[in-house]
């Protein structure tokens, strides 16, 4: 689970990063990493990851892949893939995420939706948008951190000396050649053992559209729903 | 990495405001005020009113510019709007259009 | 944690109805009803709790549903599903578990928010 750890150490490369003394209030929209140091407040929508570092602060309705939380958040976060709370993370406002981690030390109030996801089958079952395996991509950051799916397809009972051929599995993507050897749990983390973990599952903009294209009206208010007790209005901003 | 970077995916629009240099690589809309440097880069696309103390601009800015100290217009940059700052320097390839004023009495 | 009592509930078991104690309680069987400790409740892994609970700490690796009000920490760890509000000082939801609900716990924000 060092999500957020790798995710952070690899960040540096050449993504944006709002500095501390940064305050950008209206919306904003991408898809690369962002990273906050500083203040975001507004609307935000990424097809990456957003990290809030220990002294950021967003106060938003956020749509992202993944988020990872170390400083404060006061507002909504959608994330297509997962959620992380830190230890010095803080936030008030509802998650939707098929992943939610929360570690201790972390604070938060309000509501965590994570579908009714299965654990065990999570990653190949959904309809996914195929995305290119993390290998066959000329990026500069090998490390990129797809979180790896620390949610096993579902092992072989242990007690059989060999199982049998998995039908039922998911086609892997075909850059990868899966070991055929039978691992007793392959879960746990365990990934190290495997080449590569299947796509994680990408799904298209689940709810709330927020048009991304940014059209010309000013950042909506940031209700923090109904999980949660503190209403949050940001200052209209229109230019 | 000290510096704030908006990256060339990234779309702003709204306000940004701050005392730290910044870079923007991609679009912002709405207004941007600084009280150090900013960098607009080739791929940089600003349409905003920026307030700054300097200001270099390689990609295009339309709006109008106010610096404490220096406007720094480079080469293949499109700058449309008004600049007012007591040093302008444009470079030969900027294209510009707009007032220039370096009368300014503070700094 | 109190030593020595510890109650278990076991995986034939089903219990329907209030359960109420002071010692630490692991459950690996069925519970429906309410349930009020002092202390340490586990549900493990085999264990399926449709209750509302009242505990110090609550450490949860099978299946829960019902409203948690714990005076200490609650753990959801990576086997768990849990659908309810959780009320705790701490939460702390592993990778892999699944929680659908609220959570509250003290956020204490800057005062600029």
């Amino acid at each position: 689970m060092a999500t957020a750890k790798e995710l952070s150490a690899s960040n540096n490369v050449d993504n944006t990063v709002v500095g501390p003394s940064i305050l950008i209030s209206g919306r904003l929209t991408g898809d690369e990493d962002l990273t906050v140091r500083g203040r975001v407040e507004g609307e935000l929508t990424l097809s990456r990851t957003l990290i809030v570092e220990p002294s950021g602060v967003v106060k938003a309705n956020v749509a992202v892949k993944n988020a990872i939380v170390s400083g404060v958040v006061v507002g909504n976060i959608n994330a297509t893939e997962s959620v992380e709370l830190t230890r010095e993370g803080r936030m008030v406002g509802d998650i939707r995420a098929p992943r939610v981690i929360i570690v201790d030390g972390a604070s938060f109030r309000g509501r965590v939706d994570m579908g009714d996801v299965e654990p065990g089958r999570l990653p190949a079952e959904r309809p996914a948008v195929v995305r290119p395996a993390a290998v066959t991509r000329p990026t500069m950051t090998p490390a990129r951190p797809t979180i790896p799916s620390a949610r096993p397809t579902p092992p072989p009972p242990p007690s059989r000396p060999t199982p049998p051929p998995p039908p039922s599995r998911p086609t892997p993507p075909p850059a990868v050649t899966r070991p055929s050897a039978p691992v007793t749990r392959p879960g746990l983390g365990g990934l190290g053992s495997k080449p590569l973990p299947p796509p994680p599952p990408t799904r298209v903009e689940r709810a709330e559209p927020a048009d991304q294209a940014g059209s010309s009206e000013g950042p909506s208010p940031v209700l923090v729903g109904a999980g949660a007790k503190k209403k949050v209005v940001v200052k209209k901003k229109t230019r | 990495m000290a510096n704030t970077v908006i990256g060339s995916s990234i779309v702003i629009d709204g306000e940004i405001s701050g005392d730290e240099d910044l870079v923007i690589q991609g679009t912002v809309k709405g207004k941007i005020s600084l009280k150090e440097s900013l960098y607009v880069e080739g791929s940089g696309v600003v349409e905003a009113d920026i307030e700054t103390q300097n200001v270099e601009i390689a990609g295009r800015v339309t709006g109008n510019i106010v610096a404490s100290d220096k406007v720094e217009l480079k080469t293949d940059c499109r700058v449309v709007g008004d600049i007012k700052a007591p040093r302008i320097l444009i470079a030969d390839g900027a294209s510009f259009k707009g007032n220039v004023d370096m009368d300014m009495k503070e700094r | 944690m109190a030593t020595g009592e510890t109650g278990i509930i076991g995986k034939g078991i089903v219990i329907k109805g209030n359960l109420t104690g002071g010692g630490d309680l692991v459950i690996e069987g069925r519970v429906e009803g309410q349930i009020a400790l002092k202390n340490h409740l586990t549900i493990e892994s085999t264990g399926k709790v449709q209750a509302d609970i009242r505990a110090e700490e609550l450490t949860i690796n099978g299946e829960a549903s019902g409203n948690i009000d714990a005076s200490s920490r609650v753990a959801i760890n990576a086997s768990a599903k849990v659908a309810g509000d959780i009320k705790a000082p701490r939460v702390v939801i592993e990778d892999g578990a699944v929680f659908n609900g609220s959570i509250e716990m003290d956020v204490r924000l800057p005062d600029d928010i």
